[in-house]
């Protein structure tokens, strides 16, 4: 292998690795079950929902909607249990079938309506931001809050719900895992494996790198595009549970930072092993190393804006490697 | 700003609820000129912000206010469009208004129409902006108070010397004033420690917030105080701290208050100690107060401050406060401020 390909194949790994050691020696208690913990967790929610888009991004597509689901699955959520008065069966069903809905309504807009994806998903994030104010007149939801009507919720978040948020497994030590973390894991071992190893992710793959000689294989290349975004909606409908069960209300959110973040590690994966194409294994990766950027530079009192801005560095180096560095090692 | 506030539009229902059926305010007639003839009075609210509950909770305030005087309320709302605004002042004046509350918006497009108002011998006042104007009486909540009462506290609970933990971030000006306070008394103060200072306006605040807070506790685990004179930012820190399992070593002092925030500072060793707080809907009754006393051809200052309201863990719990309704009924200082009240005032809040 060529230091060239050596260092496209490996070169994000080593970084990600010279980071971490830089941060074990400049950060006090930066090394410890607990900080990698933190770090995991930290990232569980952007990292679903970068999981999430990841299955559009194979297929060719975009899903800018993934944050404003996120947020809108959140607000269901809260509003089943605190306004309706449900349980948490009902609250999470509830999510889940925002998330199937809205991905079925973007993957028929792209694919039967011909509206190009980002413009099909923009259309969305807005609906979904401005929807999910309607039921409570742009209200937050909080147990004990008053209705537009005068009257008070009755129902408050129930314990199992927050317990999705809250509850943590002993691993080594005790009450170190919290839910979230597994979440995310399961889902990024499931969703690797069904891209990599099953006979519908290859699919998936191909439509996205050629539609056109995918539809003439006789592949149906409209349903694999659909089960994208359902996919994607699946999956930032999870990330807005695991939102809702730590925050315990219903926040007003546009949730825009949880895309750019989610749309970054996703990015950010294409260049992990050189693959140059979306990777649910290399978005794990990119959404753990902006992870532990902004743990690390939070435990060395760095300013907010710093941290954007590094963010934003490590997103256009990531780019470089996966383009130019590639690209080249290709030829 | 739209940022800072939160929500009070409950509260304000209820006051509302209690104007209509508090019975007759005092006769009209009893009242200086114009307001013996309410009825022939027109004033004019031009809003630059109105998303948001603390919005929501200003207008109900303007609007309970002018309702007691038994005045014509004419509510203009630019949507955040700096020139529309500046054209709604000029709307306003065509209108015939005789008195014009400007709610927020920039100083750079205001002030010319400000002074517009002022030369057709229109009344004046500005909440939370400013136009410049020696005339024109500024309505503000006074953030440097609301982080001095939550600090007081803190000294009060955890004695002069502490490690605290800051959430910050520069640039937003009622952040930027509430600093100022910290700023002093950290100087006042020298054995307050600040070992950390984070924070970010990532969108959910509370969540990210929660995320920096994490980190910051496990690099400095001495923290006894977080100071986040903000309710998300509290929010986002009490996170951080029940993950850490640390709710019973560290202290939360914030400021602004919800029905959200009440329940999580009632929760069983909830570490978040106090909060000070203004009720929007005050500031817009005592925003119209202030225009009403013009009118009438009374001073009510270049300068017209809300006081704030410090509410504590402790209180909550004693008078079992759990939601923002029965703050006001139990905390009457938050649900009225005797700022701009002569005599002949009506008072909305009157049951």
């Amino acid at each position: 292998m060529s230091p060239r390909e050596l260092a496209v194949r490996y070169g994000f790994l080593v970084l990600f690795a010279a980071l971490v050691i830089y941060f074990a020696l400049a950060a006090p208690g930066f090394v410890s079950p607990q900080s990698a913990v933190f770090v995991f967790q930290s990232v569980a929610i952007t990292g679903v929902l970068a999981l999430g888009v990841t299955a559009t991004l194979v297929v060719g597509g975009f899903d800018l909607s993934i944050g404003s689901v996120a947020t809108s699955s959140m607000m269901a959520a809260a509003y089943a249990m605190v306004v309706l008065d449900q349980g948490v069966f009902v609250a999470v069903a509830a999510c889940l079938a925002i998330g199937i809905i809205v991905g079925l309504i973007n993957g028929f807009l792209i694919v039967y309506m011909r509206v190009p994806d980002l413009l099909a998903t923009l259309g969305m994030m807005f609906l979904l931001v401005g929807l999910q104010r309607i039921p409570t007149e742009g209200r937050s939801i909080a147990a004990g809050m008053t209705m537009p009507d005068g009257s008070v919720a009755p129902g408050k978040f129930s314990e199992a719900f927050l317990t999705l948020g809250r509850h943590r497994f002993d691993f080594f030590t005790p009450n170190l895992v919290p839910v979230s973390v597994v979440v995310l894991i399961v889902l990024a071992v499931l969703i690797w494996f069904f891209l990599e190893y099953t006979r519908f992710g290859r699919m998936m793959y191909a439509v996205g790198s050629n539609e056109r000689a995918a539809e003439l294989a006789g592949a149906p290349v409209k349903a694999y595009k659909i089960w994208a975004y359902v996919i994607s909606g699946i999956f930032a409908s999870i990330g807005g549970i695991l939102l809702a069960a730590r925050l315990g209300r219903g926040d007003i959110a546009s949730g825009n930072n949880l895309l750019l973040d989610a749309v970054a590690a996703a990015l950010i994966g294409f260049a992990v092993l050189g693959a140059s194409k979306p990777n649910a294994f290399g978005t794990a990766i990119g959404a753990l190393f902006v992870g532990v950027l902004l743990q690390g530079l939070t435990m060395m009192n760095a300013p907010y804006y710093t941290q954007d801005f590094v963010k934003g560095a490590v997103l256009v180096v990531a780019l470089v490697f996966t383009f130019a560095l590639s690209a080249k090692a290709k030829r | 700003m739209n940022i800072t506030r939160r929500t009070f539009a409950l509260l304000t229902l209820g006051l509302m609820g209690a104007t209509a059926l508090g019975g007759l305010p005092a006769l009209a007639a009893d009242r200086p000129a114009p307001f013996d003839k309410p009825e022939s009075v027109k004033i004019a609210l031009v809003r630059y912000l109105s998303t948001g509950d603390f919005f929501q909770a200003y207008l109900a305030g303007v609007q309970a206010q002018a309702k007691a005087l038994g005045v014509d309320l004419r509510v203009f709302d630019s949507q955040q469009d700096a020139a529309l605004q500046s054209d709604m002042v000029d709307q306003a004046i065509a209108l015939g208004v005789q008195g014009i509350i400007i709610q927020h918006g920039l100083t750079e497009s205001m002030k010319d129409a400000a002074q517009r108002a002022v030369d057709a011998g229109i009344k004046v006042v500005a909440f939370d902006v400013n136009v410049e104007n020696a005339k024109i009486p500024q309505i503000e909540q006074s953030d440097k108070d609301l982080a001095r009462l939550a600090l007081e506290q803190a000294i009060k609970d955890n004695g002069e010397a502490w490690k605290a933990g800051y959430v910050y971030v520069a640039g937003i000006a009622p952040l930027d004033r509430r600093n100022e306070t910290w700023v002093e008394f950290k100087k006042k103060y020298s054995g307050i420690d600040e070992v950390a200072q984070f924070g970010t306006l990532d969108n959910p605040i509370a969540n990210s917030v929660a995320n920096q807070a994490r980190s910051v506790l496990s690099a400095n685990p001495d923290i006894k105080v977080m100071f986040a004179p903000y309710d998300e930012f509290a929010k986002g820190v009490k996170i951080a701290v029940d993950e850490a399992g640390k709710n019973k070593d560290i202290k939360i002092y914030s400021a602004d208050i919800s029905t959200a925030d009440i329940s999580a500072m009632r929760e069983k060793d909830s570490a978040w100690a106090a909060t000070a707080a203004t009720n929007p809907a005050v500031v817009g009754q005592v925003s119209v107060r202030a225009l009403a006393m013009l009118l009438a051809g009374e001073d009510p200052g270049h300068s017209v401050v809300v006081p704030p309201t410090l509410i504590t863990q402790k209180d909550l719990i004693e008078k079992d406060i759990k939601n923002m309704e029965e703050l006001g009924e139990k905390l009457p200082q938050f649900a009225h401020a005797d700022v701009a009240m002569p005599a002949w005032m009506p008072n909305p809040n009157a049951k």
